[in-house]
């Protein structure tokens, strides 16, 4: 009796903690996306095709970003602020290469006034030349700099210009002295918030609720039609560039990469968590390649950055002394140059990989990952097909290639690629 | 100042009668010509007092063009009024040009001033239906 009562006790759970997945549908040319699992809180994202790769002049799609939330007709920047204030919501944006999101985070029954909150950005900012310059600019400048003051960053910044050139290669933090005027980002924003361009991510709501609210409040959208990338090529090259901070020179950086074009594959997420150094242990090594033989105050990080028809995979290496980054450098450009997956490393890897999918699906922002970023599913979907053959032959395809060589530090000290032995 | 940057003005009152604009239009033609501002190059605007934050913010906010050509007008005036002489007749501002270009920004800046202050103190009270 008590075994069949614990039986009905753990049944009822499972039922109640069944999972509702999210379903997208197209309302008045919208792309919406909403799942609701019973969180107290909702959270609401626009997504707008406006990222760095599509912008006409670098630094939009930053400034952009940053008049998210700023004077509409309908409230000002304030009166915004201190409405969420007392609604207790979150505002906030963020962006990509291919991105510009503005989110709002709030308790479930407040979502009327927040829809509208993110629906006025699209419909009706008032995109004011003073306020570019007073409140828009500043921030974008501060992030920026920012930015700029990590050597990894800004190494990933420059091995995107060389790699891609043009569209992803464009920078995704404004580059200082852009001049970018009101009239650019008026017609940015023109183009770019339109019906086919925007997807409308919502959790903790329900689908239908949250078509109605967007055919409420975004009626008014015009149709601009779609923003089509350029299609992206790889090139590839070298750069070196000095990187100084008071006088010192930060941690010495390079990066060793290669951009693969076509839509990133399954075998590419394997590959960057087999030589992923982050250990699944705290304070213990990993059992990647790279985590052995580098020499002191020095390591070694794979980076690898998938967009919709490109990606890009390398090796972050720093140090504190460019001789120091030089040989860890060399046994980088080993690794990669004689990379066989065993078969048991293989499976620990793709293991690994699938999990930390996994875990970010189900995270809040979860859905734009499932809505953005199909390569995700195929870890899940093609798992028989994928093989240590397939993730070795990729890593061999990668090299036929020209690697992308950033050297962000004292430039005249900093190993050269061939010095690398690649 | 009484009544904000802009002062006191009851120009508001007479322009929604048709009778008392019809009436006085004429007469504030004639003191703004009279005035002189006119004829040492000067608009109206120019003469707004801009020692006080709100103005300040409102000079900031003119496009660069505008704003040049107000300190250009400014440095002739006191030019004007070191040598004691107006303008000579065909450099005067003609009514036409004399437009209200800075009094737009000032309202602007009044009303952020305005809503702060209101979101400053703003009671709140619990809405019924939560």
């Amino acid at each position: 009796m008590l075994a069949s009562a614990t039986r009905a006790a753990s049944t009822r759970r499972l039922a109640s903690r069944a999972r509702h997945f999210a379903t997208v549908t197209d309302t008045s040319g919208f792309k919406i996306i909403a799942a609701d699992n019973g969180q107290s809180t909702t959270s609401v994202s626009f997504v707008v095709k406006a990222g760095s790769r599509y912008e006409p002049k670098p630094g939009l799609a930053h400034v952009l970003r940053n008049f998210g939330f700023k004077n509409t007709t309908q409230r000002s920047a304030l009166g915004t602020i201190r409405e969420a204030e007392l609604y207790g919501g979150v505002l906030s944006s963020s962006m990509s290469r291919e991105h510009v999101t503005y989110t709002a985070d709030f308790l479930r029954e407040d979502e009327e006034y927040f829809v509208e909150v993110l629906s006025n950005i699209l419909t009706s900012t008032r995109f004011t030349r003073y306020e570019l310059e007073e409140s828009v600019l500043p921030y974008v400048e501060a992030e920026a700099t920012e930015a700029r003051a990590d050597p990894a960053t800004y190494a990933i910044e420059l091995a995107h210009a060389i790699a891609f050139r043009s569209g992803l290669g464009a920078p995704l933090f404004s580059p200082p002295h852009s001049h970018i005027t009101i009239e650019d980002v008026t017609q940015y924003a023109k183009n770019a918030f339109g019906r086919e361009n925007v997807t409308i991510l919502g959790s903790g709501i329900s689908q239908e609720k949250l078509s109605k609210l967007v055919t409420k409040h975004l009626s008014s959208a015009p149709n601009v039609g779609v923003t089509g990338p350029q299609t992206t090529k790889y090139h590839g090259g070298e750069t070196r560039v000095t990187f100084s901070e008071h006088g010192q020179h930060a941690p010495h950086t390079i990066f060793i990469g290669y951009g693969i074009p076509g839509q990133p594959s399954a075998e590419l997420s394997i590959l960057n968590s087999y030589l992923s150094t982050t250990p699944s242990l705290k304070w213990s090594t990993s059992s990647s390649p790279l985590a052995t033989g580098l020499p002191s105050e020095t390591s070694a990080k794979p980076v690898l950055l998938q967009y919709s028809d490109a990606a890009l995979f390398g090796v972050i290496v720093q140090g504190k002394t460019p001789e120091g980054v030089t040989e860890a450098g060399k046994t980088v450009a080993q690794v990669l140059k004689n990379l066989s997956v065993k078969e048991e490393d293989f499976k620990r890897a793709t293991a690994k990989a699938k999990f930390s999918a996994a875990s970010e699906q189900d995270s809040r922002s979860g859905h734009l990952v499932a809505a953005t970023a199909p390569w995700v599913n195929q870890l899940f979907s093609s798992t028989e097909k994928l093989t240590s053959a397939s993730v070795g032959k990729l890593a061999s395809d990668l090299r036929k290639a020209k690697p992308t060589f950033v050297a962000v530090g004292d430039i005249y000290r900093l190993p050269h690629l061939d010095q690398l032995g690649l | 100042m009484w009544g904000g940057p802009l002062g006191i003005s009851i120009a508001p009152y007479i322009k929604q009668s048709k009778f008392w604009t019809r009436t006085l239009t004429p007469f504030a033609q004639w003191y703004a010509e009279t005035a002189g501002y006119r004829r040492m190059g000067l608009k109206y605007d120019d003469l707004i007092i801009e020692e006080r934050e709100d103005v300040q913010k409102a000079v900031s906010r003119l496009p660069p063009k505008e704003a040049y050509d107000r300190i250009y007008r400014i440095r002739i005036a006191s030019h004007c009024s070191v040598l004691h002489k107006d303008l000579p007749k065909e450099q005067w501002v003609k009514a036409s040009d004399d437009v209200r270009y800075l009094t737009p920004h000032i309202e602007e800046v009044v009303r952020e001033d305005q809503e702060r202050a209101f979101w400053d103190t703003v009671e709140v009270s619990k809405k019924s239906g939560h």
